[in-house]
């Protein structure tokens, strides 16, 4: 062909056709729906939308480590309100059946104002059955009302756990924004504790069900025979390393006391006991949490809110005498033939420095056994800062452990920088090293790194970092998926540990600080500690394993405002370790201790 | 001296004026639909973000020496198929469909620019030198062209893109001047193949016809049986390709042929556009208004289904206004091809008519129920940065042919 037909004038009357032509129908398909069939289109836009639904996953549940529940979910009554279609004349009414102040459904509407008019609002969560019935019998009065059944948190199985578990909350309005192809307005999402750890695992998939409703959003059916549908799968149950009775047994002997108990199954880091007194009670939380509630909770001088066993940090007193035993004996500074002697108190420069007794001639193992503190101002000074705080960043103080669980506290160990900060380069005495030896001083430890000590010790120096997740199960094949503990190593010689260890064995067994929790049947190795409280009472500290052996748990107590730690503490970690390695019946009723913990009268008495 | 200053002159205001309008009824569209959205809300300030950045680079290509473009043209096509190759590979998942290239928060579709370096390459090609477009092997390379990114784009599989390149094609060899009988020796296996695909009568019935309409071509018998094997040959071909293929690759030609391959049935979303368009009546429920588009019942209205929130909240009357726009554009794109100063200009602006005339069919076809769903954006309103930009990068080529026009004649 010839080059003449090159975007000839009929080529281009033809695209010309194309264009106009397609122009001309889709308007008269405008004119066709939009004026003469605009009638048909409105009623059926109005009457027959579809509209999906969607319904909440229930939460996993947890798991102790034998396969008891600790944590579960139950069905509750949950009342909402669509701006849409609500009047706002109504909300007296249902404010007097709910028994709320007038004006809550107003703030909760104000609240969530951002959002589209069209989605409901949860106005009540948990309502009991009567409201319901209420509102079935009047539904028709109360347009844009409605409610659904939903699963809630169920923690009736026995232990609080409260600080470990934590609680969900409705997702804040910054947080959706972030996460918003997740989670939508109004879903729970994990707040703190294990609920916000494993939020992923815990949440499941949310339901859909397509249906079709009219202008008032009236459900009218379902679209297609639901074959769009798609059901709710649950979240991931999670096993946990917690031991139900050993946890029972700790909540029980805390009802009226302050403070705080970690027990660690020293080969693997999995937690076995958890606890930090005060508690709160966490049903407080599974529904909407009342402002009296929080009020409570928040100016209450005990502090249930606040999690002692990972967060406060406390002075560690004489448990932390190991520490530089560790750090002489590793570095070869002394050995077991090395013998200082004790004749009530150490004089170092203008300042004398004071033991409990006089205790003669004292070597490594009386030391410790013993709790001689002489031994100890003199050795500090042998090891000197830079060693001393080596070793105690060695067996994990100083920074956090790194639990599962995202509250916690580094707590403090001074090095040569930290004194040359404070006061100035090299413009401090050597004489701060003496309280250091004895564990007093700037020096301050949370019960869970004095609890991962405690297994370092009991498991000579390899352990893995404290965690409460054993595994979890998956929804959809069943299948158990073991998490793979993480080992680390303290990098101290067997040796070492071996004559540490076997010193503690006598603070129980032997002529010890703690022979009063001696047990014809198990051993025990542990070390009391008295840490100073400039704002009170002393707190008794015990931190100890079992069996001396083959230790299986390694624990730290820590009763706040109690003296002495053999007094105190001691019996405490004792029945604690009995009820996990003896398996004791434990015979304790929920109610009788959840009651005491609404008020902790006692406690207060004390201060 | 003075200077006498047209502004006309230099400057479009046909083209421009009518696509800065749709821009802004786009964004308000996109406000209306995704502003009480949960997921959505930000859409809104990143297309005014888009929008401000296309303007930007219109101006930029309109600038530029107009000898640029064929300079570009090679390298910029060989970079297309070397990103619709490596979007292939490590591109993002949207909907089904592997047609996402990201950096970071930086996203784009290498599909959209493909359109780009396909138009230009195609013109390139079939004005080079002494093309005779009714040569088998110039047609055989323009066709190689424009199928290599069909072909890539099918494998994602984005179907309507892919249909949108053939046009883009098709239009190009078309308004090179091949013949009839050529149109149909271009045409024909595709048709045969894709009829091919609904079993062995379909084809063999197809093939009788391929052999009829060959009787009334009445060219000399060489001729005819070269482009009946080559009919047999392509559906072989393809026949072939179609067993090797993986599993996975299979069910996507499959549910090419399945009009109701989307989630919830392509059949929700048609009927929810119908809905919002027809309540829409006369003058429309009002900005913000239509309960359609505020209760959500169309998914990601504000990309494909953008149309019916227009249909629903503004009406019959703005509804056609809408259209007629475009139709300003494409008559406008038409005279323009006319009055350019060569055939590489002409084809260029040719190639942007049938691209925005493709998606503008497709898109309005699917909104108003004309024809099946398949997912396009409809230009310069859907949301999305890839495709705004690239249409405004035609659109100131177009321009700066305008602004060229008289140089050199």
């Amino acid at each position: 062909m010839n080059d003449s037909s090159f975007g000839s004038s009929l080529r281009a009357k033809i695209f010309f056709v194309i264009i106009v032509g397609f122009f001309s129908i889709s308007v008269l398909q405008l004119f066709n729906m939009q004026i003469l069939q605009e009638k048909t289109y409105t009623t059926k836009a109005n009457e027959n939308s579809v509209k999906p639904i969607y319904q909440i996953a229930p939460r996993g549940v947890f798991y102790d480590r034998n396969h008891n529940i600790l944590v579960g979910n139950k069905p509750t009554f949950t009342l909402r309100i669509t701006p849409a279609a609500y009047d706002k004349k109504l909300s007296p009414y249902i404010e007097t059946i709910l028994g709320v102040k007038p004006g809550y459904i107003d703030r909760i509407l104000k609240q969530t104002q951002q959002y589209s008019r069209y989605i409901p609002r949860r106005i009540a969560k948990d309502v009991p059955f009567n409201v319901i019935a209420w509102y079935e019998e009047n539904a028709s009065k109360l347009p844009g009302v409605d409610y659904v059944i939903e699963t809630q948190r169920d923690y009736s199985f026995g232990v609080i756990g409260a600080h470990m578990f934590g609680y969900t909350k409705e997702i804040p309005a910054e947080l959706l924004q972030k996460k918003k192809n997740e989670y939508m307005m109004g879903d729970e999402i994990g707040f703190n504790g294990i609920e916000k750890t494993y939020e992923d695992f815990l949440r499941g998939e949310k339901g859909i069900q397509y249906v079709l409703v009219d202008s008032r959003q009236k459900i009218i059916g379902s679209y297609k025979d639901g074959k769009h549908d798609k059901t709710a799968i649950k979240g991931y149950d999670l096993i946990l390393s917690i031991d139900k009775d050993a946890q029972m047994i700790a909540e029980s002997l805390f009802v009226d006391k302050r403070g705080a108990v970690v027990a660690i199954e020293p080969s693997t880091g999995e937690i076995l006991a958890f606890l930090s007194s005060p508690q709160y009670d966490l049903s407080d939380f599974a529904s909407v949490t009342s402002n009296e509630v929080w009020k409570k909770l928040n100016s209450d001088e005990n502090r249930p809110l606040f999690n002692r066993a990972t967060m406060s940090i406390y002075s560690p007193g004489s448990t932390f005498k190991m520490v530089s035993a560790l750090a002489a004996l590793e570095e070869g500074i002394i050995d077991t033939n090395y013998r200082t002697y004790c004749g009530g108190g150490f004089q170092y420069g203008d300042r004398f420095f004071k033991c409990l007794h006089v205790h003669g001639a004292v070597d490594i193992i009386t030391s410790i056994e013993k709790s001689c503190n002489t031994f100890y101002y003199q050795l500090a000074l042998k090891i000197g800062i830079d060693k001393w705080s080596e070793y105690a960043k060695k067996l994990g103080f100083g920074k956090k452990t790194g639990v599962d669980i995202s509250e916690e506290s580094p707590g403090i160990v001074p090095t040569r920088e930290y004194y040359d900060k404070v006061f100035g380069k090299d413009r401090w005495r050597k004489g701060i090293l003496v309280s250091l030896g004895i564990g007093q001083g700037e020096l301050s430890v949370t019960p869970i790194q004095l609890a991962q000590y405690a297994a370092l010790i009991a498991n000579y120096g390899k352990t893995a970092k404290p965690h409460f997740l054993k595994g979890y199960i998956e929804t959809k094949t069943g299948k158990y998926v073991e998490i793979k503990p993480k080992y680390f190593d303290a990098g101290i010689s067997k040796r070492s540990f071996e004559i540490v260890r076997r010193a503690m064995y006598r603070v129980v067994n032997g002529a010890g600080t703690a022979t009063n929790i001696r047990m014809p049947d198990l051993e025990i190795a542990g070390k009391t500690g008295t840490a100073q409280n400039p704002h009170g009472k002393d707190h008794a500290i015990f931190i100890g394993f079992a069996p001396y052996k083959n230790p299986k748990i390694a624990i730290a107590v820590i009763v706040e405002n109690a003296g002495f730690g053999s007094v105190n503490a001691a019996p405490i970690a004792r029945d604690i370790i009995k009820a996990y390695l003896k398996k004791d019946k434990v015979k304790i009723e929920k109610p009788a201790y959840l009651s005491e913990l609404v008020n902790l009268k006692k406690i207060k008495n004390e201060n | 001296m003075k200077i006498e200053y047209k502004l006309n002159d230099k400057f479009d205001l046909m083209i421009f004026i009518p696509a800065f309008i749709l821009i802004a009824v786009g964004l308000a569209a996109i406000y209306s639909s995704t502003v009480n959205h949960p997921t959505a809300s930000g859409n809104f300030l990143k297309q005014v973000f888009f929008a401000s950045v296309s303007l930007i680079i219109f101006f930029i290509i309109y600038s530029l020496p107009q000898q640029t473009f064929k300079k570009f043209t090679i390298p910029f096509y060989a970079s297309s198929i070397f990103l619709l190759i490596i979007v292939l590979v490590i591109g993002k998942s949207v909907y089904g469909s592997k047609s996402w290239l990201d950096f970071g928060p930086i996203g784009f579709q290498p599909s959209e620019f493909a359109k780009i370096g396909t138009i230009l390459a195609l013109s390139y090609w079939l004005t080079y030198k002494d093309r005779d477009i009714n040569n088998i092997k110039d047609i055989g390379i323009a066709l190689m062209i424009g199928f290599v990114p069909v072909i890539l784009i099918l494998l994602e599989p984005d179907t309507g893109t892919a249909i949108v390149f053939a046009i883009i094609t098709l239009s190009l060899i078309y308004w090179s001047g091949i013949s009839l009988f050529g149109l149909f020796v271009v045409l024909s296996p595709g048709i045969v193949t894709f009829v091919s695909l609904f079993g062995t009568y379909a084809f063999i019935l197809a093939l009788a016809g391929v052999i009829i309409a060959l009787f009334l071509f009445k060219r000399d018998i060489f001729n005819s049986i070269i482009v009946f094997v080559m009919n047999l040959g392509a559906s072989f071909f393809f026949d072939y390709i179609y067993k090797i293929l993986k599993p996975h690759q299979q069910k996507r030609i499959a549910a090419f042929l399945d009009p109701s391959a989307d989630p919830l049935g392509s059949g929700y979303n048609a009927l929810q556009a119908k809905l919002a368009i027809g309540s829409g009546g006369l003058l429309g429920k009002g900005f913000m208004q239509g309960n359609q588009t505020q209760l959500r019942f169309i998914p990601e209205q504000w990309t494909d289904f953008i149309y019916c929130v227009i249909g629903e909240e503004f009406g019959f009357i703005g509804s056609v206004i809408v259209l007629t726009l475009f139709l300003i554009i494409f008559i406008r794109l038409l005279k323009l091809s006319s009055i350019a100063k060569d055939k590489f200009s002409s084809l260029v602006i040719i190639g942007f008519l049938s691209l925005l005339f493709s998606h503008f069919a497709i898109n309005i076809g699917m909104n108003l129920g004309l024809t099946p769903v398949i997912g396009l954006p409809l230009p310069f309103l859907s949301y999305g940065g890839s495709s705004l930009i690239s249409n405004m990068i035609l659109l100131g080529i177009v321009s700066n042919i305008y602004r060229n026009r008289k140089l050199h004649t």
